[in-house]
This record gives structure tokens, sequence and C-alpha cells, in this order.
């Protein structure tokens, strides 16, 4: 199992920065972005498990880039940073595939929580899928044989 | 506000103009129309009477001419000439006469020469000449004359009935005088109204009897009367007295003669029902006018009055919309506000930790020693913590608060969310010296609700209170109470009494009533107790007030169990 890896994602250089700061001395590895486009950018590079998105961005907003995100890279777990909890665009997002979200200002022990319980249900995914696919291949040999001349 | 003077004054005069011109116009009409009709109504009976009266008197008079002059007939008829000139005879005769009339003042036997043959009768006129007289004259070429007054030989005036006879012998005429005075009462018996009379004028306007008004026999009155009329045919006209007063004239003519009947009134008096008429009418129109214009400016007034009224209500609505919707967006720009800030909280919350992190580092790795200078720094950063979660609080309270979104009905623990919107309110009433003295009920109770709006219910009722206690109470002194009680029939009861002022008895029938506010203009909607009552009554709770002029308001809130 690999190790957690995160993304920020916000419009802030200072709390990216600060932020970082601060979960890597609690040993994560981050990733910062300053933008919507610029974290798509970096994730086709580095791809990560957790992005913690702010939802109210200059230019691409956060459910913009939350909808790409899930697009391209389904498996990323997304956490929405957003000022006030059950607003529409946090909803939103939800219905849109993130997996939580988190009020500002957070603390940065809930924000640590929150990642390391998207990253637990992503493992868990990750195995079934595994586990999905093995059972796949350990079918029998007719069907094998039947799904290769399909 | 001079525009709406001037639309008011214009108004004013438009409904006054309208108020008095309606009613008036017809009113003139009826009264001008009804009169007119009467007058005309008056005038043709009157008229009409009076031709009515002028044909029988005429009928009268001619029969009472037709008589004497049959009497005259039958006298000759039965005796002879012989007999007749004796004077025995004569006399026996007219004793029948007079017999017969009273009018009959002497008769006389005269030959074809004229001459006075035989005599009966108060004068001496046997032997005169009469071959001269225009009568005589008459007689004989119409065979029966009867004459217009004259004076004759006795010098009195007089007129006569003669009749010419012929026969084998002789040609020669039977005359009779007819007592003026016994005519003149015939004639002149007729009474109408005041001013009513009859007389008999003939063809030169001579009077040919006496006149009550004025006027002997043989005078003649100054009016010129048209003598053409025809014969059967009776005339009524106007004509102008010498002394200026109007007469009313109807007019006959008596067949065989030249004589006009005349019975005329004074106008005035003839047409006397149409004066009280005249002065009825005018009283009714007078009266009916002053009544009617009274009345129109009373209404006038009233109506005015009202309309102005209305204006201004609707002029203090709009300044209260104003200000609501002012309210509205400021509440819009709080939320604004509140988000902004987050970002900074969390920037500095961030740094606030990254500080704590490293100071543990420092202390841990031995580069800090335990100093009163290190524990400031802790206990100040401790602190700094403290504080973002109390400017947190405050920006998630507005975001609550100015968010606008369909109710979420949930369960609320009343104890606790009493505690938590308490607490919002604590800090500013505790700035003015208010002590806040909670009550709540020993186990929890659950209502059904959304929690924003309740929220919105107590923060309003509280600041509320607040503002009632500073205003009696300034800064000390102030008290709220607030209280949860379980009540019957699976209801809680939520209580909040201050000690301010009171609400005045005339204010607590409005009190519910949207934009009903006591607070000068700017500083309250008068929208929080309509929307609060509006609220607690979708949660099928009531809520009422009780206050006590100078001692506190209480307001009590019944909310059902869950």
């Amino acid at each position: 199992m690999e190790s957690l890896k995160m993304m920020l994602v916000d419009d802030e250089e200072r709390f990216l920065s600060t932020t970082q700061k601060l979960l890597q001395k609690k040993g994560y590895d981050v990733l910062v972005a300053s933008g919507g486009a610029e974290a798509l950018e970096l994730l086709r590079i580095h791809p990560v498990h957790v992005v913690i998105l702010d939802v109210k961005m200059p230019g691409m907003d956060g459910n913009a880039t939350l909808k790409e995100i899930k697009r391209l890279f389904p498996m990323i777990e997304v956490i929405m940073l957003t000022g006030h909890a059950t607003v529409e665009s946090a909803i939103d997002g939800l219905k849109s595939g993130a997996s939580d979200y988190l009020m500002k200002p957070a603390d940065v022990g809930d924000l640590i929580q929150k990642a390391e319980e998207a990253y637990a249900r992503r493992q868990h995914l990750e195995s079934k899928i595994r586990v999905a696919q093995m059972r796949k291949l350990m079918g029998s040999p007719r069907e094998i044989i039947q799904a290769s001349e399909e | 506000m001079q525009m709406n003077e001037k639309k008011f004054s214009d108004i004013k005069n438009y409904v006054l103009a309208s108020m008095i011109l309606v009613p008036v116009i017809p009113f003139i009409l009826i009264l001008s129309i009804g009169f007119y009709h009467f007058k005309t109504s008056i005038e043709t009976s009157t008229v009409a009477t009076m031709k009515r009266i002028v044909e029988d008197h005429r009928q009268l008079i001619e029969a009472f001419l037709d008589e004497r002059r049959a009497d005259l007939e039958f006298v000759c008829d039965t005796y002879t000439f012989e007999g007749l000139t004796t004077p025995a005879t004569l006399r026996t005769v007219f004793g029948h006469l007079q017999k017969e009339s009273k009018a009959f003042v002497d008769i006389g036997v005269f030959n074809r020469g004229g001459i006075h043959l035989a005599y009966q009768g108060p004068y001496r006129l046997e032997g005169k000449l009469y071959k001269d007289a225009d009568w005589f004259q008459k007689v004989l070429t119409h065979g029966y004359y009867i004459s217009d007054v004259f004076l004759g030989y006795r010098n009195v005036p007089h007129f006569v009935i003669a009749i010419a006879r012929r026969d084998a012998a002789r040609e020669w005429v039977i005359r009779a005088t007819i007592d003026s005075q016994t005519f003149c009462t015939l004639v002149g018996s007729v009474r109408i109204g005041s001013t009513g009379e009859a007389y008999i004028i003939n063809s030169e306007g001579v009077l040919q009897t006496q006149r009550r008004s004025g006027g002997g026999l043989m005078d003649k009155p100054e009016e010129e009367i048209d003598f053409s009329t025809a014969q059967n045919q009776t005339d009524s006209f106007l004509k102008k007295n010498r002394d200026g007063s109007q007469y009313l004239y109807t007019t006959a003519k008596l067949k065989d003669r030249q004589w006009l009947l005349i019975v005329r009134q004074e106008q005035n008096d003839a047409f006397v029902a149409l004066r009280s008429t005249i002065f009825m009418t005018a009283v009714i129109w007078v009266a009916g006018g002053l009544i009617i214009i009274v009345i129109a400016f009373y209404l006038t007034h009233r109506i005015v009055w009202r309309l102005e009224k209305i204006d201004r209500e609707k002029e203090q609505l709009n300044q209260q919309l104003i200000g609501a919707s002012r309210l509205a967006e400021l509440g819009e720009m709080a939320a604004g506000f509140a988000h902004e800030i987050n970002n900074p909280l969390q920037i500095i919350k961030n740094e606030q930790s990254l500080i704590e992190m490293t100071f543990t580092e420092l202390k841990e790795r031995g580069e800090l020693k335990d100093s009163e200078a290190a524990a400031e720094i802790q206990d100040a950063m401790s602190q700094i913590q403290i504080q973002i979660g109390r400017c947190a609080k405050i920006t998630q309270a507005i975001l609550k608060f100015g968010r606008q979104g369909e109710p979420v009905m949930q369960d609320i623990a009343l104890n606790a969310f009493i505690q938590e919107v308490a607490g919002m309110v604590e800090k500013k009433a505790s700035v003015s010296g208010i002590v806040v003295d909670k009550h709540l009920a020993e186990t929890e109770a659950f209502v059904h609700g959304d929690p924003a709006q309740l929220q919105q219910v107590l923060i309003n009722l509280f600041n509320n209170a607040i503002d009632a206690v500073v205003e009696k109470h300034g800064n000390i002194g102030g008290k709220i109470f607030i209280e949860t009680r379980p009540d019957l029939n699976g209801t809680v009861s939520i209580r909040i009494q201050d000690n301010g002022n009171g609400i005045r008895p005339e204010n607590m029938k409005k009190i519910f009533s949207p934009f009903f506010t006591t607070k000068p203009v700017g500083q309250g909607t008068g929208l929080g107790l309509a929307v609060c009552y509006g609220i607690i009554n979708n949660m099928n709770g009531t809520m009422a007030v009780d206050s006590t002029c100078g001692s506190g308001t209480t307001f009590t809130i019944r909310l059902p169990v869950k």
C-alpha cells in the first residue's frame, strides 16, 4: 500500500504554503496548485489519492474542477473546502462526486482525518476491484475461450 | 409634496363640482318643469272658469232681455192699440208687467209719427215727440229694438225695449223702460275673488252698466277694448289698467246687440294660487340647493381627507418597504462579508497551528527553555486560537441567518438550542449591563421545525427585549428572563420576559401586525414580530404577549412536543 498522497487546491498562496508545511511536518506527501487548471495539469504528471479543493476560486471554480477531476481521474477522492456547509455548492459537489466537505476555517487535524478516511475508502474500493478482476482471470477455460472469441 | 397638494386640490374641486352639479341640475330641472306645468294648468283652468262664467252670465242677461221682449210681445198680442192707448187699460197692463219683473219702469205707446200717445210711469212724457229719437227710428226699421243707455227727456240714464207693430189700420210702437238699477244689479252681481267684476259696454266703449271698480253709467273707461269679437264667441286676454295693474278679461257679445259683456279680474287675484306656489317653489329651491351644497362640501371634505389619509399611509408603507428591502440587502451583504472573512480566517488558523507546532518542536529539541516569556507566548497562542474560534462562530451565525432557503424541518432539542441562541446575544446583552437569567426545564423537549427559523424568532425576541430594557434602564439594571417549561396537552412553553417599559395598551392589538413598529424610521421595519408569528404558526404553535406598562413584557411561545 502506498502512503497517502494529497493535493491542495486553493487560490490563497499563504494558505497553500502554510498548510503544506504543517502536513509535511506530520509526514504527508503534499502537492499544491493555486487554480483548477494548474491542478489538472499537475494531476496528469503526478497523480495523487486525495485532492482537497476550495469551492470558490477565480477562473475555473471548484465545482467545474471537481467535475473534470472525476471525469479524467475517477479514482481520485475529492474533499470540498467550503465557506459554509450545506450551501447549494457543497450539495452540488457531493452530487457531482465529492466524497466529503470541510467548513472554513478548517482545523488541520480535521483535514487530515477526512483525508485518511477518503484514502481508506479508496483503498477498500481498489481491493474490491482487484478481487473482481482476479475472479475474472480465474474463471473456467471455457469462459476464457468464449470471452476471447467474442 | 407640492405636486401632491395640487393634485388633492384638483381632486377636491372635481369631487365638489360633481357633488353639487349632479344633484342640483336634475333638481332644478324637475322643479322648473313641475312649476311650469302647474302654472300653465292654473292659468288654463282659471281662464276656462272665467270663460264659463262669462258665458253663463251672457246667457242669463240674454234670457232676461228675451223675457222682457216676450213680455211686451205678449202685451201687444193680448191688447189692441185702442185698449193700450186707454190710460186705465195701460195702467192695468203696466201693473201686470211690473208683477212679471220689477225691471219695468214705465210703458208707453207711440204712433207712427213718434208722438207719445199713452204713458204709464213716474215721468211726464205724454205727448212728447220721439220722431228723431235714435231708438224710434231703429225700432221702425227692425220691428224690435233695445237701446243703449241714454238720458232722454227724463235726464236720467236708462234704456228701453221697443216693439213696432203693424196691422191693417196703422203702425204703432210700444216701448218699455228698463230700470237701469235692476239691470246693473243683474249684470254686476258676479263676484269672483276679490277684484272680479262684470259689466257691459257698447260699441263705443261706453258703460251700459255700473262697474264696481269705478265707472258709472255712460262713463267711458280708458282702456280700449277690441269690439270685433265674433258673435257667440268668448274671448280672453290680458290688459293693463290705467293704474298699472294687469287684468284678465273675458268678453262675450250679446246677441242681437252691439253690447259686449266683460268679466274681468285682476291678474294677481285670478292666479292667486300661483303666487303661493311660486313662493313655495322658491323656498324649496333655495333650501334644497343649500342642503345639497352643504352636504356636498361635507362629503367632499370627508372624501378628500380619506384620500389624503390613504395616500399618507401608502407613502408610509412605501418607506417601510424600502427599509425592509434595504435590510434584506444588508443581510445579503453580510453573508458576502462573512464568506470573505472566512478565507483570511482560515489562513490565520493555519498559521497559528504552524506556530504552535514549531514552538512545540523547539521545546522538544531543547532550543527553547521554559521561561516566563515562553509561557506567555504559549498563552498568547492559545488565546489566538480561541479568538479565531470566536470569529468563526460569528461568521457561521451570520451565514446561517442570511440564508434564504426552504425551511428544513427537523427535530430540535429545545434547551440546547436556546442555550446556543442565547449565547449569541449574551455578549450584546452584557455590554448594556443586562442580566440574562435562564431557567430551562430539567428534561429536554424536542420540537419540530426549521432551526434557522426558530433561531430567527428567538433572536428577534431577545433583541426586542434588549431594546426595551435599555430604553428603560439605560446601562444598569436590565433583566431578561428565559424559561422553558413543559405544559399540558403535550406542549412546551418558552417564556422570554424583560423588565423594560412594557407595551402600551393601544398597541397591544397591533403588535403582531406587519409594519407596525414603535421605533423611529430607519431603525425597525416592523416585520420582526409579524414574521415570528408566522413561523410559530407554521410550527403549529402559538405566540402570545402579556405586558404591564412600566414594568415589563413577557412573550410566551407554545410549541407541540414531539
